[in-house]
């Protein structure tokens, strides 16, 4: 299924024989798949097809639940993330994740992104405003807050608010972005400002998207992963993948007969 | 048909409740005077007041919140966020709710039995103790529903930055759910202030003004209990002041508990 090697650009993460177990329930079956460093790659499929559960093990968010476990590879820069030995805090500074429905934290807009900051860095007030304003301007917020970083971030907007969690993503210097539907609960006009936002990120950063949307995946992906029950169906350049599918199940899907 | 007979059922009650407040009311007012918050309760026929009973409501409640709150709190955490799926956390929180169904006279007749004997008198010290284990059972119920209301989305987009479950829950879910848990510690509060049972044998009432803890201890309750049950005019009087005295108390914390919940979490 690694048609990998045929493409330029260097592989970010290397993702090796992977399945996922919630409980007894098998949701993700010996998956395969390369994310290039500094491309959007995009994973599309119908509901309940592994692939949000596919962009969780790259944090390995799901681990605070008890009862799930992921078995395979996944090589981060030439590191198994998998391996217990991984420092969890140091593969989510790393890899960074922005959700369906944005999550602003309870605090203002400033203390929202100089939270993961924190977390890292202990930087004076004057470097701390720098580091806030440069995220807010990566994520394209920062005109529209500059004059109320004190207010709450839960008193934006939808699709200001989910600008506000790629921020503060952003602000901890990630070289991985997780994007998990990030446009599903924001208007088309919102939507379009993410969307446009994805690729200026993508030079920067290596950005892997779960969409439901599949005219989305076509419009900001450089690359595409079409997953089905919880296998890895077709992988290949976005272009090939809508146009000239080679896998009768994708087409299906991308034709919008099923799913 | 139906439609009529729940409004006569809630005409019905209501209108108790009603009479209930109004005699209250009534009868409360007239015994409101100055004296009633500058002075101790009055040998019968003499002019006196509630100081005493007020003071000793006031310090045994101070040292039930303070102390129940934080040991409230943390476990309240600790159930809803590590024992979600614990064995231990299902068995606290069912025993937690039959205590606090329990008549609070079983954890009066527990606190006299562990401290009264021991400590050799009645004192304000296992009067408060007994008001604390109260507090407790109110608070861990109300901070671990208040923290379940939290989306998990919240909890996963704050460890996803590489937070750990401590940071997460100090910085972001307690500061999330912290109307509700402070609407909580207000509602024990206002259990407490008319919860006569746990105090009848451990604080055991003071006709005098006292503040020694290690001594019996006045209270409101304890005041109304036995003044209501003498036969003397003037003490009735005071009962009735002194009742109409913790139903506004507590009325203003309920108030304030709903004005706190009905504001959306924010800063």
């Amino acid at each position: 299924m690694s048609m990998s090697a045929n493409w330029p650009g260097s592989v970010k993460v290397a993702i090796k024989n992977l399945t996922f177990h919630y409980g007894n329930v098998q949701a993700l079956k010996d998956v395969s798949l390369d994310i290039q460093s500094n491309k959007v790659t995009a994973i599309i499929g119908p509901s309940g097809c592994g692939k949000s559960t596919l962009l969780r093990v790259l944090n390995r968010i799901y681990e605070i639940y008890p009862n799930q476990r992921a078995e395979g590879e996944v090589v981060l820069d030439g590191e198994n993330i998998l391996s217990p030995s991984q420092d969890l805090n140091l593969l989510r500074a790393k890899v960074g994740m922005v959700f369906q429905k944005p999550t602003p934290f309870p605090m203002t807009i400033f203390d929202n992104i100089a939270f993961g900051i924190d977390l890292y860095e202990k930087l004076s007030r004057s470097e701390m405003e720098g580091r806030v304003e440069s995220a807010l301007r990566r994520a394209a917020l920062w005109e529209e807050v500059k004059d109320k970083l004190t207010a709450s971030g839960m008193s934006l907007s939808g699709g200001q608010q989910q600008r506000l969690c790629i921020a503060r993503s952003v602000a901890t210097k990630p070289e991985v972005i997780l994007l998990d539907e990030p446009c599903s609960a924001l208007d088309p006009i919102s939507t379009a400002k993410i969307e446009e936002l994805i690729s200026e990120l993508s030079l920067d950063y290596t950005i892997a998207l779960v969409t439901h949307n599949m005219q989305q995946a076509s419009r900001v992906s450089d690359y595409t992963a079409f997953m089905f029950l919880g296998e890895l169906v077709e992988f290949g350049d976005t272009e090939k993948i809508f146009t000239t599918p080679s896998n009768k199940r994708t087409e299906d899907y991308i034709t919008g007969r099923f799913g | 048909m139906f439609l009529g007979l729940s409004v006569a059922a809630t005409a019905f009650g209501l209108g108790w409740l009603g009479i209930i407040l109004g005699t209250l009311l009534y009868e409360g007012f007239s015994g409101i005077d100055l004296a009633l918050f500058t002075e101790s309760t009055p040998p019968p026929g003499e002019m006196g007041g509630l100081l005493n009973a007020i003071a000793g409501s006031l310090i045994m409640g101070t040292l039930a919140v303070a102390v129940g709150t934080p040991i409230g709190i943390m476990a309240g955490t600790y159930l809803a966020e590590y024992g979600r799926y614990s064995r231990l956390a299902f068995f606290v929180r069912f025993v937690n709710d039959i205590l606090l169904s329990a008549p609070s006279i079983v954890i009066g007749l527990f606190i006299y039995d562990l401290m009264v004997p021991t400590l050799g008198h009645f004192s304000a010290w296992a009067g408060a103790a007994a008001l604390t284990v109260i507090v407790i059972l109110v608070v861990v119920r109300t901070t671990e529903n208040m923290l379940l209301l939290i989306p998990n989305t919240l909890r996963e987009a704050a460890v996803a930055l590489g937070s750990t479950r401590a940071h997460v829950i100090k910085r972001v879910t307690w500061r999330a759910a912290q109307a509700g848990m402070i609407t909580g510690v207000l509602l024990a509060v206002a259990r407490i202030s008319g919860e006569t049972a746990p105090l009848l044998f451990t604080a055991l009432g003071n006709n005098f003004w006292s503040t020694d803890l290690n001594a019996p201890m006045a209270a409101l309750p304890l005041a109304i209990f036995q003044m209501a049950q003498s036969p003397y005019e003037d003490w009735h009087r005071l009962a009735w002041a002194g009742a109409l005295l913790i139903t506004l108390a507590v009325l203003v914390l309920s108030i304030t508990a709903r004005i706190l919940e009905s504001q959306p979490e924010r800063r």
